[in-house]
């Protein structure tokens, strides 16, 4: 390890503010860990003399004149005292113009930035890629029809909660958290999944018969309000594991006892889940006993998960 | 005195661990410091005057409302507008400017954004990032991400806020900014902090609150358990007068816990 230590004149620099911003970065990351520099710079900035905080003072007022700012007069003020933290002249910029559909995109946080958004466009460029690449042709409809319940439910997963969003514990003692903005995100999640799944399966090859293109969305809403609701006692990503690997599992084993070409071919018969009334009426009252209990557990949802 | 801060028989459990056992405070405006071992129940606390967690048992008074019980909720929404928190874990969204993080804690607690813009751009300049107000959250060091954690703890002009560690990774030129921008807050919000190191108590706290082993060991001003210090002897090797206050106060403490 080279053993390096800040020069007089990057200290002296630093002191009167006028340090190349990276020298600036690595003097800082240095006295972090070194006691002897950290009291020499300290010992330079308070050195600067009995005119030091004078012209800062007049700097600030002339910012303040010269620039228009939003803060008007109070920003202008040097806040905490002459030579604020770094003595370095602030950039005053304005706050770029925020919309409305900006906001909603910020509520979202972190799940439609992250490997969520990923894996929906992994999902549709192998479906597409299967349709006519892989020569299934058809099928793919019904296979993208059986991952799409699962898919809003794994944006839940990586939205919220202890384990998923590193602002958790802020987020929890805000006024704007809890349930409201878990909602606010999974809106967000289904508000994207809905239209790139319907766009997916308008360029997939036609099939014979089978379920519609929206057959998946009742499906999908139960299935991410359970996963809501059990989250309120597991915490939201081990609730939407649980509730993906359930899923799953209805799927697979009803399909264990036919012969592959029949899956790829046919219809798989995990399809029947979605056909008919039956089955949707099954799933609309799967939904509202999901949001019942939802309802019931929207206080668990005001503090932090403790799992 | 005027209490901002009311709590009575607060206890607080991990698993089958008590980390604060039954425990009364009271705290008024000012800059109060929190002291204690590690693992002693800081934290504990703080979360719990934070409304970030639930405690097991105990009421809890923020700012004239209970907060406690689940049926607070309510209450609970509108303390939380004027509360400001810093967790010790400080987490981060790595692709925000510090303009967006900041905003967006503004939004979460439900700021006027007529207001926040302008709001935001001060806490920013109280910390000293104004130059690095538009710089992504991943290009900043770690003293100055602990940084944007208190800009985003006092960007509602918090009449309460709490500070878990706040001068972590701080190197020690900007420790003396913060306590000065601490002693300026305290002037109008009740300010806690929670902190291992003694002198941030020293310079920036007018009382201090020592939490040993789940329990409140010793609560007093700054100058009295330094005075508690003095009588420890005069052996220079042993610290500053309030270190020594601190080993006697936990020391006598942890004597009469043992006897009874």
């Amino acid at each position: 390890m080279t053993i390096w230590h800040v020069a007089d004149d990057q200290v002296l620099r630093y002191a009167e503010g006028t340090a190349l911003e990276t020298d600036a970065w690595s003097l800082e990351k240095h006295v972090e860990s070194c006691t002897s520099c950290a009291e020499r710079v300290s010992a330079a900035v308070r050195g600067r003399g009995a005119a030091a905080p004078l012209l800062d003072e007049v700097r600030a007022a002339v910012l303040a004149a010269a620039v228009p700012v939003s803060g008007g007069a109070e920003a202008g003020r040097p806040v905490t005292g002459p030579g604020a933290w770094h003595g370095r002249a602030p950039a005053w910029r304005r706050l770029p113009g925020r919309h409305r559909f900006g906001r909603v995109l910020w509520a979202a946080g972190p799940a439609l930035r992250g490997p969520w958004t990923g894996a929906l466009a992994l999902v549709v460029c192998t479906a597409v890629a299967l349709a006519y690449g892989g020569g299934l042709g058809g099928s793919v409809r019904a296979l993208l029809l059986l991952v799409a319940p699962v898919l809003p439910l794994a944006g839940v997963g990586v939205s919220y909660g202890r384990s998923a969003d590193p602002l958790h514990e802020i987020i929890a003692t805000s006024p704007g958290g809890g349930l409201r903005l878990l909602l606010t995100r999974t809106a967000a999640v289904l508000g994207v999944t809905v239209p790139v799944l319907a766009l997916v399966w308008a360029v997939l090859p036609a099939s014979a018969g089978g379920p519609g293109p929206l057959a998946w969305l009742l499906p999908g809403l139960a299935l991410t309000l359970a996963a809501l609701g059990i989250g309120s006692y597991l915490g939201c990503r081990t609730a939407a594991l649980v509730v993906a690997a359930g899923w799953a599992a209805a799927v697979t084993v009803p399909a264990l006892d036919t012969s592959p070409s029949t899956l790829l071919d046919g219809t798989p018969t995990a399809l029947r889940y979605f056909a008919g009334f039956p089955a949707q009426g099954a799933w609309a009252v799967a939904a509202v006993l999901g949001a019942a209990l939802l309802v019931l557990r929207r206080r668990s949802f005001d503090h932090l998960e403790t799992s | 005195m005027n209490s901002t801060v009311k709590v009575s028989g607060l206890t607080v459990r991990h698993r089958r661990r008590t980390a604060l056992d039954s425990v009364d405070l009271d705290f008024g405006p000012g800059v109060h410091g929190l002291l204690g071992p590690n693992g002693a129940g800081k934290t504990s606390l703080i979360r719990v005057l934070s409304t970030a967690a639930a405690p097991d048992a105990g009421r809890i008074e923020l700012l004239g409302s209970d907060v406690g019980a689940a049926s607070d909720h309510r209450a609970r929404a509108e303390v939380r507008r004027r509360l400001g928190y810093l967790p010790q874990e400080f987490g981060h969204y790595a692709g925000f400017t510090v303009r967006e993080f900041v905003a967006y804690v503004a939004w979460l607690k439900e700021m006027d954004s007529t207001r926040a813009a302008a709001a935001v751009e001060r806490a920013v300049d109280r910390v000293g990032l104004a130059d690095r107000i538009d710089s992504r959250m991943k290009t900043l060091s770690g003293g100055m991400v602990r940084r944007v954690g208190i800009a985003q703890a006092i960007v509602n002009e918090p009449e309460l806020l709490l500070l878990d560690e706040p001068t972590a990774g701080l190197d020690p030129e900007q420790r003396v900014e913060f306590r000065a921008l601490m002693r300026d807050l305290g002037e109008h919000a009740t300010v806690i902090l929670s902190t291992h190191l003694v002198e941030d108590v020293v310079t920036a706290c007018e009382g201090v609150t020592l939490i040993e082993a789940g329990r409140v060991a010793y609560r007093g001003t700054t100058r009295e358990l330094a005075a508690l210090g003095k009588d420890g002897g005069q052996d220079e090797r042993a610290g500053s007068p309030i270190e020594r206050g601190y080993t006697t106060a936990l020391r006598s403490h942890r004597a009469t816990a043992g006897a009874r």
